[in-house]
């Protein structure tokens, strides 16, 4: 099976830094992968190139038969992936439901005309936005729906932010999504929760994902595949007992034993 | 070092010291004269009871007492106390006045000022206007009786709950605008056919006038704060669809009464309703812009430029394009009307800005928040600078502009009477609402709003950042081009100099004035900064005072602005909010398992 996304000999300079240096990272269809490394060792960086956030300065992206290479974001959100902040982003200002109904906009397109006019298919189309919207806040069990929708983004809990983030990215009906330490600032029981939600947004939505995480307990209890990082570069890969008995992937967390 | 701890009669002190300069800096600059002979208050004969310039030195008085006597929010003064604050305050300001007065009177006296007088001091001073004309040792102790009194009432304010407090302040300072509007409100009406001798009596308010108008509002506004919260009650308990009903209502209602607005106010009306509907036009553009898209755009009399020059070229006769020689803007009556008419010119100039504004809005797309506003600044001033440029001068006119001849075409003639123009501004003000009133909550609004909040995120969400900023550009370029297309017409003509940058500081003054991104806030808005100053001419002088003041005043109050979209009230008073919420949670507690009981069941 062709790998849904397969990036080939990436590279992203910053000046004199490589905080990419020639990563070959793939991710198949239905797949869990963990990208783990060193603070710095250039993951959401690869995040930021893959999603067009960055230019990439060598190197090819192809994901589910497009090529990637000096595509835009919303372009490439448009081909199907999706993506979450390492800092929560969330449109802090609009509601609940608002954060959930941009994410459709990749999917839909009425414009301006249709928007002042607001004849039937516009209105039918925002209905769907609409129901789009609450069918991904509700995957969330009732910490987004119900009188939470119409709450700003400023006003919820921080796990609900984290929540309302995937469920945004829910809703540009990705095939990938990419989550960028969904774990940081949670507590025990919240991370259980999360490894939970990882798997059923594969099961239950078919998605293919990567994340980058921190936490190990996260990375173990999920990653199928585990990719390590550091300095820019590829370090290991394979199963998370694998990599993380890999000498260079400690040697990286814990510096050089002599 | 410990901070020192004001005592409250310390800070009343102070206060009602800073209140005595501030009316002593009123009496210097010759503000109290200016307004010795203008009454707010006669008896029914129209004998004066109460000048302006004093009226000055009361609000002066009356607000430093109030503020000293509310006290801070570590010290809650008990009633007693507050009233005593107020006399002090008030009492202060009063003898720092006195003590002024006798200070420069003995100077004078004695000769020791050797430059002269000018003649606003010498007024105010020799002639005792300062001392109500009964000399230093009386005129003295009735200042400081009066400001000691004054300072009281303004206390006892603090003594009312909120409830009596508000249509108490509220109908005094109605009142005293009643009073100050009235060269305007006595020719409405009278033009209605009613008799004014009653409320006005030489330019002032009559006792029995102005007890009737603030009994009026007083009254109004008790039965509201006693009623509305039930009015409104009931209003949100009706069915979504006779919600609807009501507000469209409301809204017909509304617009009829905008309908009638100019037969009934008479032609001085008319014509600041243009110049408000024209501030209007420009302000829902603009609100499209900053509001919408949050594009910090300076340079947005820009536009509304394009409108009206485009609109000179297009329909007045003085154009190059009716003059055979195509040259020379001096010779004026080579053709016996304009090129087009307004009509047919009224489309071409919309399309025409919104290329324009297109034009300008791509090379700044890649630029934010402060960055474009400098960038657009400088493309404000480089339209302003074309236009009045030599180079351009055989098309535009240069510094001399366009000036339609007075025998215009029949076409613009009709638009020419302030009625006229009122009616076509007004469709066009209603359709710029109607389409920022459908866009704001469909999917371009939310793209809009998803950018202004965060741009880098919004492309992640597949939003074209490129096309909605051009789009949000474009929108506002089309109607800004409407109101100085309509602008042209009402004046006549187009110079360089009505599209000074102050316009554009102007309309954004006018929608962060009335709530960003809330349509009925930029009506209010251009009411309170555009119609308020041109209907008290009288103040003409002060109307750049006025205008900074109330801008000053809204900011530090109401930051939301006056007609604030709810969504603003709730991020500007987020911590209001949460307390407001613990609070209710807090009394939520004992009820909770059989909400939560509720809520599983149903599904």
């Amino acid at each position: 099976m062709s790998p849904l996304l397969e990036v080939t000999g990436l590279s992203k300079r910053f000046g004199g830094v490589r905080a990419v240096d020639g990563v070959d990272f793939r991710a198949d269809q239905g797949e869990i992968v963990g990208v783990i490394g060193p603070n710095g060792a250039g993951k959401t960086t690869l995040f930021n190139v893959v999603t067009g956030f960055y230019p990439s300065d060598e190197g090819t992206m192809r994901f589910d038969g497009h090529s990637l290479n000096g595509l835009k974001p919303n372009q490439i959100t448009r081909l199907g992936i999706a993506r979450t902040f390492q800092a929560v982003r969330l449109f802090p200002a609009m509601t609940v439901l608002e954060n959930a109904m941009v994410g459709q906009h990749a999917r839909t397109r009425s414009g301006v005309l249709g928007a002042v006019l607001a004849l039937g298919p516009t209105r039918r189309e925002e209905e769907h936005i609409q129901a789009q919207a609450r069918e991904m806040l509700a995957f969330f069990g009732d910490r987004l729906v119900g009188f939470r929708e119409d709450q700003l983004a400023s006003e919820l809990a921080y796990a609900d932010r984290r929540r309302l983030e995937i469920a945004r990215a829910m809703a540009t009906e990705p095939k990938l999504l990419l989550l960028d330490e969904p774990a940081a600032g949670m507590n025990p029981q919240e991370k259980k929760d999360l490894i939970q939600l990882i798997a059923r947004l594969r099961d239950e939505r078919g998605y293919s994902i990567v994340l980058i995480e921190h936490d190990m307990a996260v990375v173990s209890g999920i990653s199928e595949r585990v990719v390590a990082l550091d300095y820019g570069r590829k370090i290991a890969e394979g199963t998370y007992e694998e990599v993380s008995s890999n000498e260079r992937v400690i040697e990286a967390y814990l510096g050089k034993q002599k | 070092m410990a901070e020192k701890v004001r005592t409250p009669t310390r800070r009343a002190v102070i206060i009602g010291v800073i209140a005595g300069v501030v009316g002593i800096y009123l009496a210097a600059t010759g503000n109290i004269l200016r307004f010795h002979t203008r009454n707010v208050l006669t008896t029914a004969d129209g004998e004066g009871i109460l000048q302006l310039s004093y009226t000055f030195l009361l609000l002066v008085i009356l607000a430093a007492a109030y503020r000293a006597a509310r006290g801070t929010s570590e010290q809650q003064p008990d009633p007693a106390r507050r009233i005593g604050l107020g006399v002090l305050t008030g009492g202060v300001a009063g003898a720092v006045v006195a003590l002024f007065v006798a200070a420069m009177k003995a100077l004078i006296e004695g000769g020791l000022i050797v430059t002269e007088i000018t003649p606003e001091i010498r007024a105010v001073l020799l002639d005792d206007i300062l001392l109500f004309g009964r000399g230093l040792g009386a005129g003295s102790a009735l200042l400081i009786g009066l400001g000691a009194a004054l300072g009281a009432v303004a206390a006892s304010v603090h003594l009312l709950d909120r409830n009596n407090r508000r249509p108490l302040m509220v109908g005094f300072v109605a009142t005293l605008l009643v009073s100050l509007m009235e060269p305007l409100l006595r020719v409405i009406i009278e033009g209605l056919g009613v008799d004014t001798a009653w409320l006005y009596q030489s330019r002032g308010l009559t006792v029995t006038g102005a007890i009737i108008v603030f009994v009026v509002v007083a009254g109004l506004l008790t039965a509201w704060t006693r009623r509305g919260d039930l009015v409104r009650e009931r209003v949100r308990q009706l069915p979504t669809q006779q919600r609807s009903v009501l507000r469209w209502s409301t809204i017909a209602l509304f617009i009829l009464f905008l309908l009638f607005l100019p037969s009934l106010a008479g032609l001085r009306v008319s014509e600041v309703l243009t110049t408000i509907g024209i501030y209007v036009l420009l302000g829902l553009g603009l609100n499209i812009v900053v509001g919408y898209a949050g594009l910090l755009d300076l340079g947005y009399v820009a536009f509304f430029a394009v409108g009206a020059y485009v609109t000179a070229i297009l329909t007045f006769r003085s154009s190059f394009l009716v003059s055979e020689s195509g040259v020379s803007v001096a010779q004026l009556d080579l053709g016996d009307k304009g090129f087009t008419n307004f009509w047919v010119a009224l489309p071409i100039v919309v399309i025409l800005a919104v290329i324009i504004g297109v034009l300008i809005g791509a090379p700044v797309l890649r630029l934010r928040g402060d960055y474009l506003a400098i960038v657009t600044l400088g493309f404000g001033e480089i339209i302003r600078v074309l236009v009045a440029s030599d180079w351009l001068r055989p098309w535009l006119g240069g510094a001399q502009g366009i000036i339609a001849p007075d025998d215009i075409p029949p076409a613009t003639l009709e638009l020419r009477k302030p009625a006229n123009l009122y009616f076509l501004i007004l469709a066009a003000v209603l359709l710029a609402a109607f389409i920022s009133y459908r866009l704001v909550d469909s999917r371009v609004g939310r793209a809009w709003a998803a950018m202004r909040e965060d741009e880098s995120v919004a492309e992640a969400m597949g939003i074209s950042v490129i096309k909605y900023k051009l789009l949000a550009f474009a929108i506002g370029a089309g109607i800004a081009s409407l109101g100085g297309a309509f602008f042209a017409v009402k004046i006549g003509s187009v110079f360089p100099n009505s599209f000074k940058l102050i316009v554009s500081i102007n309309v954004l003054a006018v929608i962060i004035l009335g709530g960003m991104g809330s349509i009925p806030g930029v009506i209010v808005g251009s009411i309170v900064l555009v119609g308020l100053p041109e209907l008290l001419r009288e103040f003409a002088e002060y109307r750049l005072l006025f205008y900074g003041a109330i801008l000053v005043a809204i900011m530090i109050y109401k930051p939301e602005g006056l007609v604030p979209n709810k969504r603003r009230v709730r991020e500007l008073h987020e911590v209001d909010e949460e307390e407001a919420q613990f609070a209710k949670r807090a009394g939520e507690d004992t009820a909770a398992p059989v909400v939560t009981a509720g809520g599983s069941d149903e599904k």
